[in-house]
């Protein structure tokens, strides 16, 4: 971009015009250039994340359209059992999405969540827009044609898809490309479930998968962005409507704990499935996964077609009806062991769709079953079906996706209620801890595995021990010189210690050393009046503080062998010294400890 | 990975803003179109399913109804309309819990509409909650209505006083007539309707006012005639009843009640010895056929007692009554002379007592000791 000077005053001559030309010409970079200044690289950035949440906002309600609309043209305005479309429409598009992605679009199998993340670590935030074509086509025809999946997921990964596209057309760096995926992927998600604080720390637990502020604004901005674009659009209701919420007395707790005790049993079973049939049909013959798509689309199709259209599809209203009391708790019961089936056949045949919406409708079903039960033994409980239900959809939220902040604040953002917090804290606690206990790998986690990647996680981060310099800092026992002292004092001083290497606080801040040593010799050479002060260098030592992360401690090792630890509050009060061999010891005990775990 | 081989445009961003303001402002534009011809279909969708679920429950079918107003509401959820032919369909079908949840929620969201207080109300009135029942009916009343308001508010309060009468809670149903005929335009139908449940409410009195109303203006309407005759022959009002039942019988001869009814008043205006503006010698003959009458009634209900099981006399009564009226049956032929001023009224005494006590004994008599038994309710019944 050219510097705009100032041209002297030009006379009128024949030439005038095109010097006056060239005047408006500079004038207007002038006029760009500052434009251009105003759009700092960081401001670029945020200002990019509402485009992508605009665009991904856009792409995702014309997703929910498709979807809309292929499963009227599919199955009909009202599903009705024994009606013969149930049967065919699965089937025959399945046919048709295993042929799309087995030839057209490979990277759309699945749910969409492990892609975005598999992009965001091993391929730079690489994720051609060729899979939000093919994942827009081949999930709004299978969710359409009545497969048990959601559009969650697929638009996670449809707006990780635009905003990689984006982000490679502008021909950003490498860590802005990789920045760019979970903005996407938040932006969608919320979206599709028209709750951005729901995404956006779905996007952190699951896709990002730890904590990292750098991104965060991007990420809440995109989803803000997108969820404002949906809401113009599909109206700013949520997705359920969501019964007055009742929790009167603290003791109805066990319920709700019991409630969380099934959830987690529950989710465990869901997940050991679809970790058990994967692999398991993933290694037949490749021909049969034309056909694979097809069984799945049969057996769901067999179960809307024999009395139980609410498993097909996504289910929302469905979930809606559960928390109105529209069932019974028998009724609610077999919705949510048939819609376990359901899923994990669709899911596990490779058709592309998500795991969310399930969860949630399994989750409310289960919910509302076991409030039912309870209510039918301990009628003096206040709250109703459909608290249980919301309840539930939290619960499995957070024992099958292993998301528990996630399905907290998910259950919030959608009630509007926080009077409920403390029985879905409870619920998804018990249900996250059963959870944990007999399914050690999340699911998302085992599924990345069963793709031969291994990814980072939120949990597996948490289940990290985090070491930190007061865990191998060891006491001071050698004395500790002051920075006024001679080197004769310094010397009575440390005689009779057994250590080399002594601390010097120096005067007024800071710390020094110096070995046994050099005083022998300083003193030798007659300096023994001098302060220690007027013979040290002036250069003073790096210090810790006990909650400093013990890898930084690693950065300074090499050049001292001491490293004091002070007190925060007090920089000459010693809290301990740390040295490479401390470091190298306790690193060593913990990765004995953790692969003893393992 | 690709290789993407294009100049950095991130040295121009405000141009690339600009691209993708415009290109946000087209993708705007294009998804308007597209969420507004797919809204439109949907709504019509909704509204074609719906009168499929309407057509089904006008057949009888609530059960299939539902499936398709629940589909109707699928495509448009916020449609009330909907939402309460779904509850109605779920309290016709007995499914009465899931429609009190889905009415409740309608109602929270809406506590002065009428239509969902009227369908709460029917729902309560369904389960016997009469206190809910009255208390929603009440707020259809004076809620708010989307169209004709004060015709369904009527019709709101007609079902009310229906409800009641059904559950015998009669003062409640007569305080919410007058209340309704308070409010009543010049409708015959209407009024009618309105007298006709003051006649069921027992409460003759306003039952006659508003017949005689609809007389007034319609001097022709057999039924507010026969409807009158009948109030006034509850009111013990025997000649008014036999004025407007003798008007009515001309322009409808087929209204056997009226007819009967007719017979009685007729029985009564010629049997009751008290109306003014008879003569002494037909006063005496009219007691001489009562007391004659009263000897008859009593001989037949002392043969079907003696013709029961055992032969004995159920009632002690009925013997004393026998000898009181052989006594009187002596003094008859006093009946004309001045000095027996209390005899008339002694002997009717006596007549109305036999006619109770064989009515308690025995049950129904003849025409005309039914005729004796209600002119002993109201002596004065004849002359009004």
């Amino acid at each position: 971009m050219s510097q705009s000077t100032v041209p002297p005053a030009p006379e009128k001559t024949q030439g005038s015009e095109a010097v006056a030309g060239t005047e408006r010409q500079d004038a207007r970079k002038t006029w760009w250039f500052a434009l251009d200044m105003s759009f700092r690289e960081e401001r670029f950035f945020m200002l990019l994340a509402v485009f992508i949440g605009i665009f991904s906002g856009l792409a995702v309600v014309c997703f929910r359209l498709a979807i809309d609309w292929s499963r009227i043209a599919l199955l009909g305005p009202m599903p009705e059992t024994h009606d013969w479309r149930l049967l065919a429409a699965p089937v025959l598009i399945s046919l048709l999405v295993a042929v799309l992605v087995i030839h057209v679009f490979p990277q759309v199998r699945g749910s969409g969540v492990n892609q975005t993340k598999a992009a965001l670590y091993i391929f730079n935030g690489y994720i051609p827009f060729r899979t939000a074509v093919g994942k827009f086509i081949t999930a709004g025809l299978a969710i359409g044609a009545g497969h048990s999946l959601g559009p969650e997921d697929p638009s996670l990964q449809i707006g990780a898809s635009l905003s990689s596209f984006l982000g490679r057309r502008m021909a950003l760096s490498r860590e802005k490309l990789r920045l760019l995926a979970p903005v996407g992927a938040a932006a969608g998600l919320a979206a599709a479930f028209n709750a951005p604080i729901s995404a956006v720390l779905f996007v952190i637990e699951e896709v990002i998968g730890r904590w990292s502020a750098g991104i965060l604004g991007s990420v809440v901005l995109s989803a803000v962005s997108s969820v404002v674009v949906a809401r113009w659009f599909l109206g700013s209701e949520t997705l359920f409507r969501i019964p007055p919420v009742t929790f009167m007395r603290p003791t109805e707790l066990i319920a709700y704990a019991v409630l969380g005790i099934a959830g987690g049993v529950g989710a465990v079973a869901f997940a050991r499935a679809i970790g058990y049939l994967q692999p398991r049909l993933r290694a037949w013959p490749r021909w049969t996964q034309y056909f694979q798509a097809a069984g799945a689309g049969l057996i769901v199709g067999l179960i809307g077609f024999l009395g139980a259209p609410q498993v097909m599809g996504a289910g929302y209203q469905y979930i809606d009806q559960a928390m109105h009391d529209q069932f019974t708790w028998k009724v609610l019961a077999m919705l949510a062991g048939l819609k376990i089936i359901a899923t994990t056949l669709s899911f596990v045949s490779g058709t592309p769709g998500g795991m969310f919406a399930p969860t949630l409708f399994i989750g409310a079903m289960l919910g509302g079953a076991v409030g039912g039960v309870e209510r039918a033994f301990y009628p003096h409980l206040t709250g109703s079906t459909g608290t249980y239900a919301l309840v539930g959809m939290g619960v499995l939220f957070a024992g099958f996706l292993r998301a528990p902040l996630t399905s907290v604040f998910m259950v919030l953002e959608v009630s509007g209620d926080y009077s409920i917090i403390v029985p879905v804290i409870v619920a998804n606690t018990v249900a996250y801890v059963i959870s944990r206990a007999l399914q050690p790998t999340p699911i998302f986690d085992l599924l990345t595995r069963q793709d031969g990647l291994v990814l980072p996680s939120l949990e597996e981060e948490r289940d990290q021990t985090i070491l930190h310099v007061e865990d191998a800092m060891r006491p001071v026992t050698a004395p500790v010189l002051e920075a006024e002292e001679s080197v004769t004092d310094a010397r009575l001083l440390v005689q009779d210690s057994k250590s080399d290497l002594f601390l010097v606080r120096m005067s007024p801040s800071g710390w020094s050393s110096i070995t046994k040593e050099d005083l022998d010799r300083l003193s030798g050479e007659g300096k023994g009046e001098l302060t220690l002060l007027s013979i040290l260098p002036t250069g003073r030592l790096p210090y810790l503080y006990p909650d400093h992360p013990l890898d930084l401690a690693l950065r300074y090792v090499h050049q001292v062998p001491v490293i004091p630890v002070v007190h925060r509050a007090n920089l000459h009060r010693l809290q301990g010294v740390i040295s490479r061999d401390d470091i190298l010891a306790k690193y060593g005990s913990v990765g004995v400890e953790e692969a003893g775990r393992e | 990975m690709k290789q993407v081989n294009v100049q950095p445009v991130t040295n121009r961003p405000a141009a690339v803003i600009a691209i993708l303001l415009v290109l946000a402002v087209l993708g705007f534009l294009a998804v308007h179109h597209l969420v507004n011809r797919f809204q439109q279909e949907k709504k019509a969708l909704g509204r074609r399913l719906y009168e499929r679920g309407q057509a089904e429950q006008g057949a009888g079918h609530p059960d299939r109804a539902i499936e398709d107003f629940r589909a109707a509401l699928s495509y448009d959820h916020d449609d009330f309309q909907y939402q309460i032919s779904l509850a109605r369909a779920l309290r016709d079908t007995g499914r009465t819990e899931e429609s009190e949840a889905y009415l409740v929620n309608l109602w929270e969201r809406a506590p002065q509409d009428g239509a969902v207080n009227l369908a709460l109300a029917r729902l309560f009135a369904r389960e016997g909650s009469v206190d809910r029942a009255i208390q929603y009916y009440h707020n259809a009343i004076y809620g708010v209505w989307a169209s004709s308001a004060d015709t369904r508010q009527r019709d709101a309060r007609f079902e009310l006083i229906g409800f009641l009468l059904q559950e015998n809670a009669k003062p409640q149903a007569q305080a919410e007539l007058i209340t309704l005929s308070a409010a009543l335009g010049a409708d015959v139908e209407q009024q009618l309707r309105v007298a006709e449940l003051f006649e069921r409410a027992q409460d003759y009195e306003h039952a006659l006012a508003q017949y005689e109303s609809v007389v007034r203006r319609n001097r022709g309407n057999d039924a507010a005639l026969a409807g009158a005759g009948e109030a006034a022959f509850q009111l013990g009002r025997y000649r008014t009843a036999e004025g407007y039942l003798s008007a009515a019988a001309k322009l409808n001869t087929k209204d056997p009640p009226s007819a009967q009814l007719l017979q009685t008043s007729e029985l009564i205006l010629q049997i009751a010895p008290f109306r003014r503006h008879i003569s002494n010698a037909e006063r005496n003959r009219r007691i001489r056929s009562a007391f004659a009458q009263a000897g008859k009634r009593l001989e037949s209900c002392a043969r079907s007692e003696s013709a029961e099981p055992g032969g004995q006399t159920a009632t002690p009564n009925l013997p004393a009554l026998r000898q009181q009226w052989i006594d009187m049956e002596g003094r008859l032929s006093q009946l004309s002379s001045s000095s027996e001023a209390e005899l008339p009224d002694a002997l009717m005494d006596l007549v109305f007592r036999i006619e109770q006590e064989a009515q308690t004994t025995c049950g129904d008599g003849t025409e005309a000791d039914r005729a004796l038994l209600l002119l002993s309710e109201d002596r004065g019944g004849a002359d009004r």
